[in-house]
């Protein structure tokens, strides 16, 4: 029994007694093993499910066993799971939406979590780092992956410290290992006889005091110090990361991204084994009629094809857009995302990477972190992925040939109160949820200005009046009306952008005497293809000037045609302070840009409003990312000075 | 989808073993409640009752092999609103389209004692290249989730889940190793559509594509890579398979004949493992 404190010693024939300790309380525990040959990480039943004596071999592409080389159980030094497999398991159950076959009623029901209490067995310096990257990522911020936060939660940690390195390895070089510093409830370091443990947490110091065994020797100190710094050494610094950072995001255009898209397979792999990869789709399991829809978070990959793609194409068409989106991510956007590096360095996308692409020479040097800072947020309603908030359907009003305005009403008040350019997310039994800005709060009901593009919109407007329709929202950052008080405004709009702005023009004409002049130039294909058509005179009347243009006339139309730059290009905007929102299809966005920059109105009073694909609508699924941005939770709507050259570039 | 009529049904085959239709009725569980929803009207595997169209759906199982099946595809596409390719011959061709790299005549001759009485094409073509395809799901066999999703995404009003990614991407959040990286054997995974489950390498064997090249496949990569350790007549017979005259497979067979070849003996590492 060891009672004082410091390190202790457990001799090699008493880890037993440690698998006990763990296991109190039902935990299981989890370490190294091997199964059909192959190194993994599994249930340790007896100390015998260690793989004592065999050893790993790793280089770019390849990564070999071999067994006889001694006593020792953690010589490998790591295989191609890590421990996200059981904190961020492959494929979650989110919750379940479902229709009543007899009243057609919807419900949702989410799946609360219910974690299985495991203990990890040999977590290296890196995935302890990979775990905290996690903690940050999923449950660090605004919103949390209450699954994640309740599996992290119950599980125990016990760390090792590498006495062994692999060819891979450049924990060094990211500052996360060899040694073991935090995020560990034990850690052990081997030596031939046995295993120099210590406490890190209330709960490891218990474990501590519990174990058999006796103090550990200055000398059994002095050889585990002395094993990890050899260790370090063999490593040394693979990666320089001094400016790592910016040096990246300066090489956007480097032709070397199109040099390793020529090899690359965009299988998956890297971002698979990856530690800290956190991106994630929805997959959806319906009965034959759709009336039980079970939904699952299911990991998913930047190099997937459709990982970027909406309705109207894809922002990452081509390889050298997805390695380079990866790659950047992972040592530089993250670090204005989360204040940390992506990369601990572990080198398993290095090494699993079926035709040996090895990051390291991908890269060179660092980057002071810089975290974004995140404007105050209303706290949605329905806030978690599987939650959604019941609304019913009241009227539907077509606008053009393929859009129409639904008027939805919901119990819960909080999607009353969002800001004008915030969006929703919107579920409906057996169909991925998609998003759908508002176009206007009323009293109580919001309505939602829908085009249908796809399956989904479609069903959307085929759901009768008092059909229910799941809500979850308002999410993002929406236009900044404070912005514009005592300023002139200019509202640009084309097509269906005009219903995000709607609700701008409503709290602008609120409260009319505290703006300037202000304009609204609104650019549609056709007449027939305008929205609000009755709003827009209505507007003109009380004090907004009101220019339309469309690419193409129609019956009984007189006014202009072309394009809506048309109706700016002229216009002095120098003289007076101004601000601009503009929304539409993203080329028309940069043409009314353009134009006004060169009229007078300077790129922080310039705002935009983005489309991405987005999942989840709160930045925990990826898929909306933009360099350092989640365009969901960081935006829609941006400046262009936060945009930069983001904003004109393809494949971001 | 509640409308008063169900939606006709057909299950026709090409040239093919017919597997892939017996999938459908592997859906033992789902059975009876597609039969209620979906009319088969056509469906030589399971009743003998006969139609000739309209199809709402139909499933096309086989290749064009024969200028009969060449006429009949064409009749078919007419008669239908959707139609859904099913297997790796019906989407790529099938094992029988080895045939492309020969010569017909010969073969024929060397396999039937009179070579005269068989009407067969030179060449075993994928659906796609006769008639317009709606959609296809891929495999030898087709996979039993893929076509339940099918028709479910059907009856829903859904696009069909039905993933663009490699079999990897599967195969890892299965927790299955790497059979490529950790023993060296060939594994099309990288370059091969998911829809299997990522079989194979569940029982520690290679990849061999039945499901066919994913969108864009990066054959070329990995076909040099495989060509290290491999000469160039072993990196070709990987690819001409079960979906080798899928165009991306096709081309990566042809350089790794012509291209890889003369410079079969590389210098990598060896591995010991096979």
């Amino acid at each position: 029994m060891v009672t004082a404190a410091g390190p202790a010693f457990l001799p090699r024939k008493r880890l037993d007694a440690l698998l006990d300790l763990l296991r109190e309380g039902g935990r299981t525990v989890i370490g190294p093993t091997i199964r059909d040959g192959m190194s993994v990480l599994d249930e340790i039943a007896t100390v015998a499910d260690l793989p004592a004596g065999w050893r790993d071999e790793q280089s770019p592409g390849r990564y070999r066993l071999s067994n006889g080389h001694g006593d020792r159980v953690f010589d490998i030094v790591n295989g191609q799971m890590s421990w996200k497999q059981f904190t961020f398991p492959p494929r979650q159950k989110v919750g379940e939406v479902n229709r009543s076959a007899s009243s057609g009623g919807v419900s949702f029901l989410p799946s609360p979590p219910d974690p299985d209490r495991l203990a990890f067995l040999g977590v290296r310096a890196c995935e302890l780092a990979a775990l905290g990257i996690h903690d940050r990522v999923l449950a660090g911020g605004t919103f949390v992956d209450e699954d994640f936060r309740a599996r992290r939660d119950a599980a125990l940690v016990v760390a090792v410290q590498c006495t062994r390195s692999a060819s891979g390895c450049f924990c060094t070089s990211m500052g996360t290992g060899p040694e073991v510093r935090t995020g560990h409830d034990l850690v052990l370091t081997e030596l031939d006889d046995g295993f120099v443990v210590d406490a890190g947490s209330p709960a490891g110091e218990r474990l501590l005091a519990r174990l058999p065994g006796r103090l550990a020797t200055p000398g059994e100190e002095a050889a585990a110090s002395a094993a990890v710094a050899a260790t370090r050494a063999a490593i040394g610094d693979p990666v320089a990361t001094d400016g790592l950072r910016d040096r990246l995001m300066d090489q956007l255009d480097s032709p070397r991204w199109a040099q390793v898209a020529d090899r690359c397979l965009a299988c998956t792999n890297c971002t698979m084994v990856c530690p800290t990869c956190f991106c994630t789709s929805t997959s959806i399991s319906s009965d034959l009629d759709g009336t039980v829809n079970v939904t699952e978070r299911v990991w998913d990959s930047c190099f997937n094809p459709g990982f970027a793609k909406v309705a109207g194409g894809n922002f990452r068409p081509k390889r050298e857009d997805r390695y380079r989106q990866w790659l950047t991510h992972k040592f530089a956007t993250w670090i204005d995302q989360f204040g940390t590096s992506g990369c601990v360095g572990c080198g398993r996308c290095v090494t699993w990477c079926p035709v040996g692409i090895d990051v390291r020479e991908e890269l060179a040097a660092i980057a002071p972190p810089a975290l974004p800072v995140e404007r105050a947020f209303i706290r949605p309603a329905a806030a978690t992925p599987g939650r959604f908030e019941i609304t019913t359907l009241r009227a539907s009003h077509p606008e053009t040939a393929d859009t129409a305005t639904l008027t939805l009403v919901p119990t819960e008040p909080v999607l009353l109160a969002g800001l004008p350019g915030q969006f929703v997310m919107v579920d409906m039994p057996g169909f991925p949820a998609f998003p759908i800005s508002v176009s206007r709060y009323g009293i109580d009901h919001l309505l939602l200005t829908v085009r249908g593009a796809g399956p989904a919109t479609a069903a959307l407007l085929d759901t009768p009046v008092g059909g229910e329709v799941g809500l979850r929202g308002p999410l993002g950052q929406g236009w900044p009306v404070d912005r514009a008080l005592g300023r002139d405004v200019v509202i640009v709009a084309g097509g269906i952008g005009l219903a995000p702005l709607r609700p701008l023009i409503d709290v602008l004409l609120a409260e009319r005497a505290r703006f300037g002049k202000i304009l609204l130039a609104y650019g549609a294909r056709t007449p027939a293809d305008r929205l609000f058509i009755s709003e827009l005179t209505t507007w003109a009347d009380r004090g907004i000037e009101v220019l339309q243009i469309v690419d193409r006339s129609g019956p009984g139309w007189a006014g202009h045609v072309g394009v809506v730059t048309n109706l700016l290009d002229q216009r002095d905007f120098a003289s007076r302070p101004t601000v601009a929102f503009v929304c539409g299809p993203e080329r028309m966005m940069q043409a009314t840009t353009s134009v006004l920059r060169d009229r007078g109105i300077s790129p922080e009073r310039l705002f935009v409003s983005l489309e991405r694909h987005m999942q989840c609508g709160i930045g925990l699924c990826g898929h909306c990312q933009m360099g350092p941005f989640f365009v969901c939770r960081n935006g829609p709507v941006f400046t262009l000075t936060e945009l930069g050259d983001l904003f004109t570039r393809d494949g971001v | 989808m509640a409308t008063a009529r169900l939606p006709r049904v057909g299950v026709v085959k090409l040239a093919s073993c017919d597997g892939c239709q017996l999938t459908l009725l592997d859906l033992e569980d789902e059975l009876v409640a597609i039969g209620q929803r979906f009319d088969l009207v056509e469906f030589p595997e399971a009743t003998s009752r006969r139609s000739m169209g309209p199809f709402d759906v139909l499933l096309v199982e086989g290749s064009v092999s024969t200028p009969e099946q060449a006429e009949q595809i064409v009749d078919l596409r007419a008669q239908t609103k959707l139609l859904v390719t099913i297997g790796a011959c019906a989407t790529a061709g099938g094992i029988q389209a080895l045939r492309n790299w020969s010569n017909e005549p010969e073969w024929r001759a060397s396999v039937y004692p009179r070579p005269e009485e068989i009407e067969s094409l030179a060449t075993s073509t994928p659906v796609a290249e006769h008639v317009t395809v709606d959609a296809e799901l891929r495999g030898c066999p087709i996979d039993p989730h893929q076509l339940l999703e099918l028709l479910t995404a059907l009856r829903v009003g859904r696009r069909p889940q039905l993933p663009d990614e490699a079999v990897c991407a599967e195969c890892k959040r299965l927790g299955r190793i790497c059979v490529l990286v950790a023993s060296g054997t060939a594994c099309l995974g990288p370059v091969t559509q998911v829809g299997c489950g990522a079989l194979c390498p569940a029982y520690l064997r290679g990849c061999y594509a039945c499901f066919g090249p994913r969108d864009a496949a990066n054959t070329t990569s990995l076909a040099t890579w495989l060509g290290g350790e491999r000469s160039g007549v072993e990196v070709d017979r990987l690819f001409a398979g079960f979906t080798g005259y899928a165009p991306a497979f096709r081309e990566a067979s042809r350089r790794a004949v012509e291209v890889m070849q003369p410079a079969a003996r590389r210098r990598r590492t060896k591995s010991k493992a096979t």
